[in-house]
């Protein structure tokens, strides 16, 4: 007995003090929300900017507040992520751990560049590195928008960029854009991929347009915070090439059967009073699209968008509610509206961007036998940019809202 | 055979051989010997003349009821008038006669009156017996809210009789069987005639038989004997104090095993989820019971793994923790000097030391076990930085969740194996915390009691009452359980 629980002993013994090397205390942990990449000088390497969370900051309810602010950031030179952390532990004394990262911020300038794609070639293999972290592009210099972003309303930092990014993807003005999506399209190199747009600097020289005809640093917003989020930049083969606006953004993420969008709230022309326009919430409900592939001649590339309006302001009055006429011109010039604003952008991207950023090569790969017949044919540089687009936008349902009939302006005023 | 122990065993084979004498005085000397008469404060032996013979009484004044002894015994044995047998004068209702000294020995250690005759070479056993034992008292460690309140106690004709008046059946058999030497007692075993499976019977009945010990006084100890793997952590006989519960498992097939001296039954054979079954889960509505069996399940879950969960995860994977809730647990941790490990490892033998020291206290000094427990190691603890809130909640939850088994047996499963996960989810993190799980698994599922499998019917697959994890509507109950082969299958 004595015997077995001594070899016992010795079997486990040196599992107990082996077990330990990939452990790590929480405490001894530094955690990383958001990380920036920026362009420098030399060739190959970055300067990599970490926004580090204080836990101590807003996590207890009835504890003494510290004095400490809530985030750090320090900015180090390195050619990739880890051997960035590795430096930015000079200054910083808990282990510096990135898998708690939500946002890379790229800036323009690096996302522009021909090293962008060689930076990113490093951070699948970043084993702390989470590939479901966004992939954001700023006007300006990463580490500028960090220092510069400071949300008034949520005191821990984390919380700002999950809220903003959650909010801003729902409704539809910028993308979704996790680092594994990048890999994912570079690598099919059929498709363009779109990142968020962002900046802290604001333009002050855009006029006022419709509410999502901007890009980030046009809204005219007053305000303390200066962040925006809005439109996305355009990669093409690892390389940004252009930005989109808000609107342009709502259209490829509605055309685009991989991503969802809810809550878009959308203005048109009256097509009864002119000098006004109508309001309303639209809601996708299917989205199909159908490639007819012809080998020799054009393909044509159907799409086929179902969607519902919730129409919640008509200032000019007119009597849509009541009158199923009315409803009719309105349906039909909505449908028009829309398939204008698409048809606009669908020219864009075939002559501008001679691609397109809506994932479409998904639903021509089947028409092949294998990859190299597929790959021969050549999506993006042959097929696309010749292609004839139809859109056929279908208006399923007219509601509006809580009113039951419009106020008489006529019997207000007497 | 060692020659002592031959020399032994012939003594004791030549006094149990030996005859009543027709010689009363011989009979009275030799029982006054052996039962140290005149030591013995309680041993009475007395002499009765009556106008047609002399008869002699031995019994222990302590456990035989004196009443009926003066009203039935002593009055017409000086009331006989002529020479008649003793089976026609004596009025008690259990009288039978012996031929052997060792027979007269047996029956007053059991507690009778014998009664030695002039002149007869057969003596008289008359059942009197008086024992003391407890009332019938509410089940205190298996309460229901709804559902019978009565529990066993230290007598076992008592604890039968319970039975009996809850399944009133020519085939219920309660079959006694001798264990022990010094002295033997019975073992009694409550079946169902035509439901039991004979093979079972048959091996209970076998192992109680070839166990060679002095003595076993209760069924707590009888249940260490009769085990197959007395140092394993899972119990294989069911420990009840409820009569309702012991017959519900013995009208399904399953074998009662009761002594005297115990206020608890053995359930045997049983499996795993017999551990998880309460009484009042059939009490109670479909709804209702399958909802306490819900919470049930998802209390063992707790008490089980989340302490381990919690040290593999923080030590391991932080990226699978919300980050609020990592900060959080970062935050609480930046003042506390142990490792996480250690952090729980501490409170949870905090929290037995509570539960052990609430078992042992006397319930006079009950109430300080609250305040040290509750205000000592729980608040003042976290405030003096020695462990972290977060950690105050999950042991205080794990160990609330393990007081939720449904026996008591099991309940020491669970708290045991828990230190193992912890132990276990330390060295590796996930992945050798779900080594440790499988193992502990497959251990579990190769066990079996009495030759049945612990985890059926769920695995080997058979057909039952449908009341593994969750029970059925009783009227859709269809078959008894299967595993254990009884005689009859169908219940309808």
């Amino acid at each position: 007995m004595k015997k077995i629980i001594v070899i016992l002993f010795l079997i486990f013994l040196p599992a107990l003090l082996g077990g330990c090397f990939d452990q790590k205390e929480l405490e001894e942990q530094a955690f990383v929300v958001s990380i920036g990449v920026d362009k420098t000088d030399t060739r190959g390497v970055f300067r990599f900017s970490f926004q580090i969370a204080n836990p101590e900051v807003g996590s207890s309810a009835t504890g003494t507040s510290t004095k400490e602010p809530a985030q750090a950031v320090i900015s180090v030179l390195g050619s990739d992520f880890l051997t960035a952390t590795n430096a930015a532990n000079a200054t910083v004394a808990k282990e510096i751990t990135l898998n708690q990262a939500r946002v890379v911020i790229i800036s323009e300038k690096l996302a522009r560049s021909k090293e962008f794609i060689h930076l990113m070639q490093s951070a699948p293999s970043t084993v702390d590195l989470k590939l479901n972290a966004q992939l954001v592009v700023s006007k300006e210099n990463a580490e500028t928008f960090i220092r510069n972003n400071k949300p008034r309303l949520e005191s821990r930092p984390h919380k700002y960029y999950q809220y903003m990014l959650d909010r801003a993807k729902e409704t539809g003005i910028i993308p979704d854009a996790p680092l594994v999506r990048f890999f994912q399209i570079t690598e099919g190199d059929a498709d363009l991929f779109i990142a968020p747009y962002a900046t802290t600097i604001r333009d002050d020289e855009t006029e006022i347009g419709e509410e999502d005809h901007y890009k980030a640093g046009e809204i005219p917003v007053k305000g303390e915070s200066q962040t925006q989020f809005m439109g996305s930049a355009v990669f093409r083969e690892g390389q940004m090439i252009s930005t989109l606006t808000g609107e342009e953004n709502r259209f490829c993420l509605m055309f685009d059967s991989t991503l969802a969008q809810k809550d878009i709230l959308i203005s048109f022309n009256d097509p009864l009073m002119k000098e006004y326009q109508v309001a309303g919430r639209l809601d996708i409900n299917n989205v199909k699209v159908k490639v007819d592939y012809k080998k020799e001649k054009q393909t044509t590339i159907n799409v086929f968008v179902d969607f519902n309006i919730n129409i919640h302001a008509i200032p000019s009055t007119v009597d849509y509610i009541q009158s199923l006429e009315k409803q009719r011109i309105l349906k039909n010039s909505i449908e028009k509206q829309i398939k204008n604003r698409g048809e606009r952008f669908i020219n864009k991207t075939q002559e501008k961007f001679k691609a397109e950023p809506f994932y479409w090569s998904l639903h021509i790969r089947h028409k092949f036998l294998d990859i190299k017949q597929y790959e021969k044919a050549d999506w993006m540089n042959k097929i696309y940019p010749n292609a004839q687009v139809r859109l056929h936008f279908n208006l399923e349902g007219l509601e509006f809202g809580k009113m039951l009939r419009e106020t008489d302006i006529e019997e207000v005023r007497d | 055979m060692f020659p002592w122990q031959k020399q032994k065993t012939a003594a004791v084979q030549k006094r149990k051989e030996r005859k009543i004498s027709r010689n009363l005085k011989s009979n009275v000397a030799y029982i006054e010997e052996q039962f140290s008469y005149g030591i013995n404060f309680d041993f009475v032996s007395q002499e009765i003349v009556s106008p047609a013979s002399r008869y002699h009484l031995f019994f222990y004044s302590t456990t035989i009821d004196t009443q009926q002894l003066s009203d039935h015994i002593i009055s017409p044995l000086l009331e006989a008038k002529k020479d008649i047998p003793i089976s026609r004068i004596l009025t008690v209702p259990s009288l039978a006669s012996i031929e052997s000294m060792n027979g007269a020995e047996k029956g007053l250690t059991a507690g009778s009156v014998i009664i030695f005759k002039e002149g007869s070479p057969e003596a008289f056993e008359a059942n009197i017996q008086d024992f003391k034992h407890r009332s019938i008292e509410k089940a205190d460690n298996e309460r229901t809210v709804k559902g019978p309140k009565d529990s066993l106690t230290e007598s076992l004709t008592t604890n039968i009789s319970m039975i009996r008046k809850k399944m009133p059946s020519k085939d219920l058999i309660a079959e006694s069987i001798e264990v022990g030497v010094r002295p033997a007692d019975p073992v009694t075993l409550v079946y169902v005639r035509d439901l039991v499976n004979n093979d079972v019977l048959e091996n209970i009945k076998k192992r109680i038989q070839s166990i060679t010990v002095d003595n076993i006084r209760n069924v707590e100890v009888l249940e260490q004997f009769l085990e197959e793997r007395p140092r394993s952590l899972f119990p294989t006989m069911l420990y009840t104090e409820r009569p309702d519960n012991a017959a519900n498992y013995v009208s399904e097939g399953f074998i009662a095993i009761m002594m005297d001296n115990s206020s608890s039954c053995l359930i045997a054979p049983i499996t795993i989820w017999g551990f998880f079954h309460s009484p009042e889960d059939i009490y109670l509505r479909w709804a209702f019971g399958n909802f306490s069996r819900l919470i049930r399940a998802v209390a063992y879950l707790i008490t089980l793994f989340v302490s381990a969960t919690y040290v593999a995860i923080t030590n391991y994977h932080v990226q699978l923790v919300p980050i609020d809730l990592l900060l959080a647990v970062a935050s609480s941790r930046e003042r506390v000097p142990l490792p996480i490990t250690y952090e729980v490892l501490l409170m949870e033998l905090a929290f037995e030391l509570i539960r052990e020291a609430g078992v042992r206290i006397p319930s006079p000094l009950g109430p300080t076990i609250g305040i040290v427990g509750a205000l000592i190691l729980g608040q003042a603890a976290v405030e003096a930085n020695i462990v972290s809130p977060i950690v105050v909640i999950l042991v205080a939850l794990s160990g609330l969740s393990s007081f939720t088994a449904a026996n008591y047996s099991i309940n020491h499963t669970l708290r045991i194996s828990r230190f193992i996960f912890i132990l276990a989810a330390s060295l590796m993190g996930a992945l050798s915390l779900l080594g440790a799980i499988i193992i502990w698994l497959a251990y579990a599922v190769s066990l079996n009691s009495f030759g049945v499998p612990y985890f059926s019917p769920a695995t080997p697959h058979t057909k039952s009452s449908d009341d593994t994890y969750f029970r059925k509507l009783l009227k859709n109950i269809k078959w008894r359980p299967v595993f254990l082969k009884p005689k009859d299958v169908d219940k309808k």
